[in-house]
Protein backbone atom coordinates (compact mmCIF):
# COMPACT_ATOMS: atom_id res chain seq x y z
CA UNK A 1 0.00 0.00 0.00
CA UNK A 2 1.33 3.37 -1.07
CA UNK A 3 2.00 5.95 2.08
CA UNK A 4 0.17 8.56 2.43
CA UNK A 5 2.05 12.30 2.72
CA UNK A 6 0.32 13.78 5.79
CA UNK A 7 0.06 10.25 7.54
CA UNK A 8 3.87 9.65 7.50
CA UNK A 9 4.47 13.21 8.62
CA UNK A 10 1.51 12.88 11.41
CA UNK A 11 3.57 9.83 12.67
CA UNK A 12 6.77 11.50 12.58
CA UNK A 13 5.45 14.70 14.47
CA UNK A 14 3.69 12.25 17.20
CA UNK A 15 7.12 10.53 17.55
CA UNK A 16 8.95 14.07 17.64
CA UNK A 17 6.64 14.93 20.32
CA UNK A 18 7.09 11.73 22.31
CA UNK A 19 11.28 11.93 22.35
CA UNK A 20 10.63 15.37 23.53
CA UNK A 21 8.32 14.52 26.43
CA UNK A 22 11.43 11.61 27.81
CA UNK A 23 13.06 15.08 28.10
CA UNK A 24 10.33 16.59 29.99
CA UNK A 25 10.25 19.14 26.73
CA UNK A 26 6.60 20.24 25.44
CA UNK A 27 7.17 19.80 21.51
CA UNK A 28 3.20 19.98 20.43
CA UNK A 29 4.08 23.03 18.63
CA UNK A 30 6.99 21.77 16.18
CA UNK A 31 5.97 22.99 12.28
CA UNK A 32 6.53 20.26 9.37
CA UNK A 33 9.26 22.41 8.21
CA UNK A 34 10.97 23.27 11.42
CA UNK A 35 14.45 22.60 11.29
CA UNK A 36 15.02 19.58 14.24
CA UNK A 37 18.66 20.67 15.92
CA UNK A 38 17.59 24.04 15.73
CA UNK A 39 14.40 23.92 17.64
CA UNK A 40 16.16 22.70 21.15
CA UNK A 41 13.29 19.91 21.35
CA UNK A 42 15.28 16.76 20.75
CA UNK A 43 19.00 16.94 21.60
CA UNK A 44 21.47 14.53 19.36
CA UNK A 45 20.95 11.47 21.39
CA UNK A 46 17.31 12.08 20.85
CA UNK A 47 17.44 13.19 17.16
CA UNK A 48 19.33 9.30 16.79
CA UNK A 49 16.44 7.42 18.34
CA UNK A 50 14.45 9.59 15.91
CA UNK A 51 16.36 7.97 13.12
CA UNK A 52 16.88 4.57 14.31
CA UNK A 53 13.09 4.88 14.46
CA UNK A 54 12.38 6.03 11.63
CA UNK A 55 14.32 3.24 9.90
CA UNK A 56 12.59 0.79 11.53
CA UNK A 57 8.78 2.43 10.96
CA UNK A 58 9.57 2.52 7.32
CA UNK A 59 11.69 -0.39 6.58
CA UNK A 60 14.91 1.71 5.50
CA UNK A 61 18.14 1.21 5.83
CA UNK A 62 20.23 4.45 5.92
CA UNK A 63 23.86 4.82 4.80
CA UNK A 64 25.73 7.48 7.05
CA UNK A 65 26.16 9.46 4.56
CA UNK A 66 22.16 9.83 3.91
CA UNK A 67 21.98 11.43 7.71
CA UNK A 68 22.13 14.75 7.24
CA UNK A 69 20.25 18.11 7.28
CA UNK A 70 18.82 18.08 3.76
CA UNK A 71 17.82 14.63 4.18
CA UNK A 72 16.68 14.03 7.48
CA UNK A 73 16.60 17.55 9.10
CA UNK A 74 12.74 18.37 9.46
CA UNK A 75 9.79 16.76 8.98
CA UNK A 76 8.82 17.72 5.55
CA UNK A 77 12.77 16.79 4.58
CA UNK A 78 12.06 13.10 6.39
CA UNK A 79 9.02 12.77 4.59
CA UNK A 80 9.97 13.59 0.74
CA UNK A 81 13.26 11.62 1.87
CA UNK A 82 11.09 8.27 2.79
CA UNK A 83 8.42 8.90 -0.20
CA UNK A 84 11.64 9.30 -2.92
CA UNK A 85 13.09 6.26 -1.73
CA UNK A 86 10.28 4.07 -1.50
CA UNK A 87 8.97 5.61 -4.77
CA UNK A 88 12.71 4.56 -6.24
CA UNK A 89 12.31 1.03 -5.02
CA UNK A 90 9.12 0.34 -6.63
CA UNK A 91 9.65 1.39 -9.66
CA UNK B 1 36.43 -16.60 22.32
CA UNK B 2 37.38 -19.39 25.01
CA UNK B 3 34.84 -21.71 25.32
CA UNK B 4 34.22 -24.42 28.62
CA UNK B 5 34.37 -28.01 28.92
CA UNK B 6 32.23 -28.68 31.62
CA UNK B 7 32.31 -31.40 34.19
CA UNK B 8 29.86 -34.01 33.03
CA UNK B 9 27.04 -35.80 34.86
CA UNK B 10 27.16 -39.79 35.67
CA UNK B 11 23.97 -40.67 36.99
CA UNK B 12 21.31 -38.67 37.83
CA UNK B 13 21.91 -39.22 41.67
CA UNK B 14 25.74 -37.88 42.12
CA UNK B 15 26.25 -34.15 42.00
CA UNK B 16 29.61 -34.57 41.93
CA UNK B 17 32.18 -36.86 40.09
CA UNK B 18 35.48 -37.64 41.29
CA UNK B 19 37.90 -37.05 38.38
CA UNK B 20 40.18 -39.62 37.49
CA UNK B 21 41.72 -39.16 34.80
CA UNK B 22 43.67 -35.79 32.88
CA UNK B 23 45.01 -36.74 29.55
CA UNK B 24 45.96 -32.70 28.52
CA UNK B 25 47.65 -29.56 30.12
CA UNK B 26 47.28 -26.16 29.24
CA UNK B 27 48.86 -25.51 25.83
CA UNK B 28 47.90 -28.71 24.21
CA UNK B 29 46.37 -28.92 20.98
CA UNK B 30 42.81 -31.53 21.25
CA UNK B 31 40.73 -32.34 18.23
CA UNK B 32 36.93 -32.82 18.66
CA UNK B 33 36.04 -36.01 20.14
CA UNK B 34 39.22 -36.72 21.34
CA UNK B 35 39.19 -38.14 24.98
CA UNK B 36 40.73 -35.66 27.48
CA UNK B 37 39.98 -37.56 30.75
CA UNK B 38 37.55 -39.80 33.01
CA UNK B 39 35.10 -38.74 35.88
CA UNK B 40 33.65 -41.29 37.75
CA UNK B 41 31.49 -41.74 40.51
CA UNK B 42 30.54 -45.01 42.93
CA UNK B 43 28.30 -46.43 40.26
CA UNK B 44 29.93 -45.95 36.78
CA UNK B 45 32.89 -44.32 35.14
CA UNK B 46 32.97 -42.05 32.20
CA UNK B 47 35.39 -41.09 29.78
CA UNK B 48 35.24 -37.17 28.82
CA UNK B 49 35.78 -35.91 25.33
CA UNK B 50 35.68 -32.67 23.65
CA UNK B 51 33.36 -31.35 21.60
CA UNK B 52 35.67 -29.19 18.97
CA UNK B 53 39.54 -28.67 17.87
CA UNK B 54 40.99 -26.02 20.02
CA UNK B 55 43.98 -25.74 22.25
CA UNK B 56 43.63 -25.85 26.07
CA UNK B 57 43.80 -22.72 27.87
CA UNK B 58 43.79 -24.03 31.55
CA UNK B 59 42.79 -27.12 33.46
CA UNK B 60 41.01 -26.20 36.54
CA UNK B 61 41.05 -29.49 38.55
CA UNK B 62 43.29 -32.54 39.24
CA UNK B 63 43.75 -35.98 39.11
CA UNK B 64 41.82 -37.26 42.03
CA UNK B 65 39.73 -34.02 43.20
CA UNK B 66 36.23 -34.51 43.56
CA UNK B 67 34.05 -31.74 40.90
CA UNK B 68 30.54 -30.53 41.05
CA UNK B 69 28.77 -31.21 37.80
CA UNK B 70 28.80 -28.69 35.38
CA UNK B 71 31.43 -26.96 36.42
CA UNK B 72 34.25 -25.85 34.20
CA UNK B 73 36.77 -29.10 33.74
CA UNK B 74 38.50 -27.14 31.18
CA UNK B 75 38.83 -23.84 28.78
CA UNK B 76 39.61 -24.20 25.23
CA UNK B 77 40.26 -21.55 22.57
CA UNK B 78 41.08 -21.04 18.94
CA UNK B 79 44.91 -20.43 19.89
CA UNK B 80 47.16 -20.60 22.65
CA UNK B 81 47.17 -17.47 23.81
CA UNK B 82 43.45 -16.51 24.59
CA UNK B 83 42.49 -15.14 27.98
CA UNK B 84 40.34 -17.01 30.57
CA UNK B 85 37.38 -14.24 30.98
CA UNK B 86 36.21 -16.25 34.43
CA UNK B 87 36.94 -19.02 37.01
CA UNK B 88 34.19 -21.02 37.77
CA UNK B 89 36.65 -23.88 39.28
CA UNK B 90 34.02 -25.08 42.06
CA UNK B 91 35.34 -27.97 44.17
CA UNK B 92 32.28 -30.08 45.58
CA UNK B 93 31.65 -29.41 49.39
CA UNK B 94 28.66 -30.73 50.81
CA UNK B 95 26.81 -27.73 52.15
CA UNK B 96 25.10 -27.57 55.33
CA UNK B 97 21.56 -26.15 54.84
CA UNK B 98 22.41 -22.54 56.01
CA UNK B 99 26.07 -21.82 55.73
CA UNK B 100 27.58 -20.46 58.58
CA UNK B 101 28.61 -16.45 58.62
CA UNK B 102 31.95 -15.91 57.82
CA UNK B 103 33.50 -12.67 60.78
CA UNK B 104 35.39 -9.77 59.27
CA UNK B 105 37.96 -11.21 58.93
CA UNK B 106 37.09 -14.35 57.16
CA UNK B 107 35.11 -12.52 54.80
CA UNK B 108 38.08 -10.67 53.62
CA UNK B 109 40.32 -13.85 53.65
CA UNK B 110 37.68 -15.55 51.57
CA UNK B 111 37.40 -12.48 48.58
CA UNK B 112 40.99 -12.09 48.54
CA UNK B 113 41.13 -15.93 47.65
CA UNK B 114 38.40 -16.06 45.28
CA UNK B 115 36.23 -18.73 47.69
CA UNK B 116 32.80 -19.00 48.21
CA UNK B 117 31.91 -19.19 52.48
CA UNK B 118 29.45 -21.84 51.48
CA UNK B 119 31.89 -24.04 50.58
CA UNK B 120 33.56 -24.43 53.85
CA UNK B 121 32.61 -26.01 57.28
CA UNK B 122 32.45 -24.03 60.14
CA UNK B 123 33.18 -25.24 63.55
CA UNK B 124 31.44 -22.79 65.18
CA UNK B 125 28.48 -20.85 64.81
CA UNK B 126 30.68 -18.67 62.54
CA UNK B 127 33.14 -18.83 59.59
CA UNK B 128 36.14 -17.96 60.95
CA UNK B 129 39.63 -17.88 59.47
CA UNK B 130 40.54 -20.57 61.70
CA UNK B 131 38.17 -23.03 59.82
CA UNK B 132 39.30 -21.06 56.24
CA UNK B 133 43.22 -22.36 56.96
CA UNK B 134 41.95 -26.02 58.26
CA UNK B 135 40.04 -26.00 55.01
CA UNK B 136 43.24 -24.83 53.04
CA UNK B 137 45.40 -27.62 54.72
CA UNK B 138 43.57 -30.26 52.93
CA UNK B 139 41.98 -28.68 49.75
CA UNK B 140 44.20 -26.72 46.65
CA UNK B 141 43.40 -22.98 45.98
CA UNK B 142 42.35 -22.47 42.85
CA UNK B 143 44.61 -19.51 40.96
CA UNK B 144 43.22 -16.24 39.37
CA UNK B 145 43.58 -15.68 36.11
CA UNK B 146 45.06 -13.02 35.42
CA UNK B 147 42.95 -10.66 34.08
CA UNK B 148 40.07 -12.16 34.82
CA UNK B 149 37.36 -11.05 36.67
CA UNK B 150 36.22 -13.01 39.40
CA UNK B 151 31.84 -14.07 39.82
CA UNK B 152 31.93 -16.59 42.17
CA UNK B 153 29.79 -15.15 45.22
CA UNK B 154 31.84 -14.93 48.41
CA UNK B 155 28.95 -13.39 49.94
CA UNK B 156 26.71 -15.28 52.79
CA UNK B 157 23.05 -14.92 51.58
CA UNK B 158 21.17 -11.75 53.74
CA UNK B 159 19.42 -12.47 56.77
CA UNK B 160 16.24 -11.20 55.04
CA UNK B 161 14.08 -13.85 53.07
CA UNK B 162 14.48 -13.41 49.47
CA UNK B 163 14.83 -15.17 45.84
CA UNK B 164 18.18 -15.55 43.51
CA UNK B 165 17.82 -14.26 40.10
CA UNK B 166 20.00 -15.18 37.57
CA UNK B 167 21.76 -11.74 35.60
CA UNK B 168 20.66 -10.57 32.09
CA UNK B 169 22.76 -10.59 30.09
CA UNK B 170 23.07 -6.73 29.94
CA UNK B 171 23.58 -6.86 34.08
CA UNK B 172 26.13 -9.67 33.75
CA UNK B 173 27.96 -7.53 31.47
CA UNK B 174 28.07 -4.93 33.86
CA UNK B 175 28.54 -7.15 36.94
CA UNK B 176 31.87 -7.88 34.73
CA UNK B 177 33.15 -4.16 34.36
CA UNK B 178 32.58 -2.88 37.84
CA UNK B 179 34.05 -6.13 38.96
CA UNK B 180 37.07 -5.49 37.11
CA UNK B 181 36.88 -2.27 38.56
CA UNK B 182 37.41 -3.44 41.86
CA UNK B 183 39.21 -6.54 41.59
CA UNK B 184 41.84 -5.25 39.45
CA UNK B 185 42.19 -1.44 38.69
CA UNK B 186 43.44 0.88 41.28
CA UNK B 187 40.95 3.96 40.24
CA UNK B 188 41.45 7.46 40.85
CA UNK B 189 39.36 10.38 40.37
CA UNK B 190 39.82 13.92 39.15
CA UNK B 191 38.25 16.62 37.02
CA UNK B 192 39.31 19.97 35.91
CA UNK B 193 36.95 22.87 35.33
CA UNK B 194 37.07 24.18 32.07
CA UNK B 195 35.03 26.79 29.89
CA UNK B 196 32.72 25.04 27.16
CA UNK B 197 31.84 27.12 24.93
CA UNK B 198 34.84 27.29 22.93
CA UNK B 199 33.95 23.73 22.12
CA UNK B 200 30.25 24.50 21.57
CA UNK B 201 31.57 27.26 18.96
CA UNK B 202 33.82 24.72 17.22
CA UNK B 203 30.98 21.55 17.02
CA UNK B 204 28.62 24.22 15.40
CA UNK B 205 30.45 24.91 13.14
CA UNK B 206 32.20 21.78 12.32
CA UNK B 207 27.94 20.73 12.30
CA UNK B 208 27.36 23.90 9.59
CA UNK B 209 30.15 23.28 7.47
CA UNK B 210 29.24 19.24 7.06
CA UNK B 211 25.33 19.89 7.27
CA UNK B 212 25.33 17.33 9.86
CA UNK B 213 22.21 16.17 11.46
CA UNK B 214 23.58 15.44 14.80
CA UNK B 215 25.94 18.13 16.63
CA UNK B 216 29.36 16.57 16.37
CA UNK B 217 30.23 17.82 20.11
CA UNK B 218 30.54 14.43 21.70
CA UNK B 219 32.16 12.79 18.82
CA UNK B 220 34.72 15.63 18.09
CA UNK B 221 36.03 15.61 22.07
CA UNK B 222 36.12 11.65 21.63
CA UNK B 223 38.14 12.34 18.62
CA UNK B 224 39.99 14.56 20.26
CA UNK B 225 40.60 12.26 23.05
CA UNK B 226 41.59 9.61 20.39
CA UNK B 227 44.55 12.63 19.27
CA UNK B 228 45.67 12.71 22.60
CA UNK B 229 46.56 9.04 23.22
CA UNK B 230 48.98 9.62 20.31
CA UNK B 231 50.73 11.99 22.25
CA UNK B 232 50.12 9.88 25.85
CA UNK B 233 49.58 6.30 24.91
CA UNK B 234 49.76 5.40 28.40
CA UNK B 235 46.29 6.28 28.38
CA UNK B 236 45.56 3.80 25.58
CA UNK B 237 47.44 1.15 27.99
CA UNK B 238 46.73 -1.47 30.60
CA UNK B 239 48.63 -3.79 33.21
CA UNK B 240 48.48 -7.68 32.97
CA UNK B 241 51.08 -10.01 35.07
CA UNK B 242 51.85 -6.25 36.50
CA UNK B 243 53.61 -5.16 33.00
CA UNK B 244 52.26 -2.21 31.17
CA UNK B 245 49.96 -3.70 27.76
CA UNK B 246 50.52 -0.58 25.48
CA UNK B 247 48.00 -1.37 22.53
CA UNK B 248 49.03 -0.88 18.89
CA UNK B 249 45.66 0.40 18.04
CA UNK B 250 43.00 3.16 19.46
CA UNK B 251 39.49 1.36 20.18
CA UNK B 252 37.57 4.06 21.45
CA UNK B 253 34.91 3.14 23.20
CA UNK B 254 31.82 5.56 23.89
CA UNK B 255 28.97 5.09 26.12
CA UNK B 256 24.94 4.31 24.59
CA UNK B 257 22.27 4.22 26.55
CA UNK B 258 19.49 2.63 24.56
CA UNK B 259 16.29 2.11 26.70
CA UNK B 260 17.72 0.25 29.50
CA UNK B 261 20.90 -0.61 28.37
CA UNK B 262 23.98 0.52 28.38
CA UNK B 263 26.24 -0.24 25.89
CA UNK B 264 30.16 0.49 24.99
CA UNK B 265 29.76 0.79 21.41
CA UNK B 266 33.06 0.74 20.04
CA UNK B 267 35.27 2.37 17.07
CA UNK B 268 38.12 0.63 16.17
CA UNK B 269 41.54 1.66 14.68
CA UNK B 270 39.95 4.81 15.65
CA UNK B 271 43.98 6.75 15.37
CA UNK B 272 43.35 6.24 11.37
CA UNK B 273 40.66 8.38 11.17
CA UNK B 274 39.95 11.82 10.34
CA UNK B 275 37.58 13.95 12.57
CA UNK B 276 34.73 13.06 9.69
CA UNK B 277 35.74 9.47 9.26
CA UNK B 278 35.48 8.64 13.04
CA UNK B 279 31.90 11.03 13.58
CA UNK B 280 30.67 8.66 10.32
CA UNK B 281 31.91 5.60 12.32
CA UNK B 282 30.96 6.62 15.57
CA UNK B 283 27.80 7.56 14.37
CA UNK B 284 27.12 4.14 12.55
CA UNK B 285 27.85 2.46 15.72
CA UNK B 286 25.81 4.47 17.65
CA UNK B 287 22.77 4.02 15.78
CA UNK B 288 23.71 -0.33 15.74
CA UNK B 289 23.29 0.43 19.29
CA UNK B 290 20.05 1.96 19.57
CA UNK B 291 18.83 -0.68 17.51
CA UNK B 292 20.39 -3.43 19.52
CA UNK B 293 22.35 -4.30 16.77
CA UNK B 294 26.20 -4.07 17.86
CA UNK B 295 27.87 -6.40 15.93
CA UNK B 296 30.78 -8.58 18.43
CA UNK B 297 33.50 -6.11 17.10
CA UNK B 298 31.99 -3.02 17.76
CA UNK B 299 30.79 -3.69 21.67
CA UNK B 300 34.41 -5.24 22.68
CA UNK B 301 38.29 -4.50 22.75
CA UNK B 302 37.65 -0.89 23.81
CA UNK B 303 41.55 0.43 25.12
CA UNK B 304 40.01 4.02 25.70
CA UNK B 305 36.70 5.66 26.58
CA UNK B 306 34.42 8.14 26.59
CA UNK B 307 31.40 8.98 28.44
CA UNK B 308 29.07 11.80 29.03
CA UNK B 309 25.65 11.77 31.11
CA UNK B 310 25.40 15.65 29.43
CA UNK B 311 21.79 14.77 28.40
CA UNK B 312 20.81 14.27 31.98
CA UNK B 313 21.91 17.06 33.42
CA UNK B 314 24.39 16.04 35.43
CA UNK B 315 27.17 18.22 36.66
CA UNK B 316 29.48 15.44 37.71
CA UNK B 317 29.86 11.48 37.66
CA UNK B 318 33.01 9.18 37.67
CA UNK B 319 32.50 5.91 36.03
CA UNK B 320 33.89 2.74 36.25
CA UNK B 321 36.99 2.19 34.66
CA UNK B 322 36.06 -0.04 31.81
CA UNK B 323 37.95 -3.64 31.65
CA UNK B 324 41.44 -3.66 30.54
CA UNK B 325 41.98 -0.05 30.06
CA UNK B 326 43.39 2.84 31.87
CA UNK B 327 41.45 5.77 31.33
CA UNK B 328 37.87 7.01 30.83
CA UNK B 329 36.55 10.56 30.29
CA UNK B 330 33.74 11.90 31.82
CA UNK B 331 31.65 14.63 30.22
CA UNK B 332 29.06 16.75 31.90
CA UNK B 333 26.41 18.96 31.97
CA UNK B 334 27.44 22.79 31.56
CA UNK B 335 26.46 24.38 34.35
CA UNK B 336 24.20 27.58 34.88
CA UNK B 337 27.19 29.24 35.09
CA UNK B 338 28.37 28.54 32.16
CA UNK B 339 31.40 26.43 32.46
CA UNK B 340 31.38 22.29 33.23
CA UNK B 341 34.15 19.78 34.49
CA UNK B 342 35.76 17.44 32.64
CA UNK B 343 36.63 14.65 34.72
CA UNK B 344 38.22 11.19 34.13
CA UNK B 345 38.73 7.98 36.30
CA UNK B 346 41.62 5.99 35.31
CA UNK B 347 44.11 3.29 36.50
CA UNK B 348 46.30 4.55 38.91
CA UNK B 349 49.01 1.51 38.78
CA UNK B 350 49.89 2.75 35.28
CA UNK B 351 48.85 6.86 35.51
CA UNK B 352 49.59 9.34 37.56
CA UNK B 353 46.89 12.43 38.52
CA UNK B 354 49.56 14.53 36.98
CA UNK B 355 49.36 12.50 33.29
CA UNK B 356 45.57 12.74 33.87
CA UNK B 357 45.54 16.53 34.77
CA UNK B 358 47.51 16.75 31.08
CA UNK B 359 45.31 14.91 29.16
CA UNK B 360 42.63 16.83 30.43
CA UNK B 361 43.74 19.75 30.00
CA UNK B 362 44.62 19.33 26.42
CA UNK B 363 41.09 18.15 25.78
CA UNK B 364 39.47 20.95 27.51
CA UNK B 365 41.40 22.99 24.51
CA UNK B 366 38.64 23.63 21.71
CA UNK B 367 40.79 22.95 17.77
CA UNK B 368 41.05 26.70 16.66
Amino acid sequence: MPLDRETVKAAIRAKVIDLARALNIDARGVDDGDILPATGFLDSTAILELVVWYERAYDLSLKQEEINIDNLGSINAMTDFLLSRKTRSDA
Amino acid sequence: MPSPLRVPRVNNNDDSVRVVELAVKAGDFVTRGQIVGAVETDKAVLDVPVEHDGYVLQVLYRKGETASVGSVLLWLGENAGERVIEQTREVYAPRAATPARPTAKAQAMLQELGLAASAIPAAGERLTVGDIEAWLAKEPVPSRAPGSARITPTESPPDVAGTYHDLSAEERGMFLTVSWHRDHAVPGYLEIEYDPKAWNDYASRFAEQNKLLLSPLLALLAFRLVELAKKHPRINATVVNDRRYQYDAVNLGFTVQSGETLYLAVVRDAQEMNAGGFIATLGEVQRHAMGHKLSPSESSGATLSFSSMARWGVGRHIPVVPPQTSLIVAHAATRPSGGAVLGATYDHRLLTGFDVVQVLQSLAQAPA
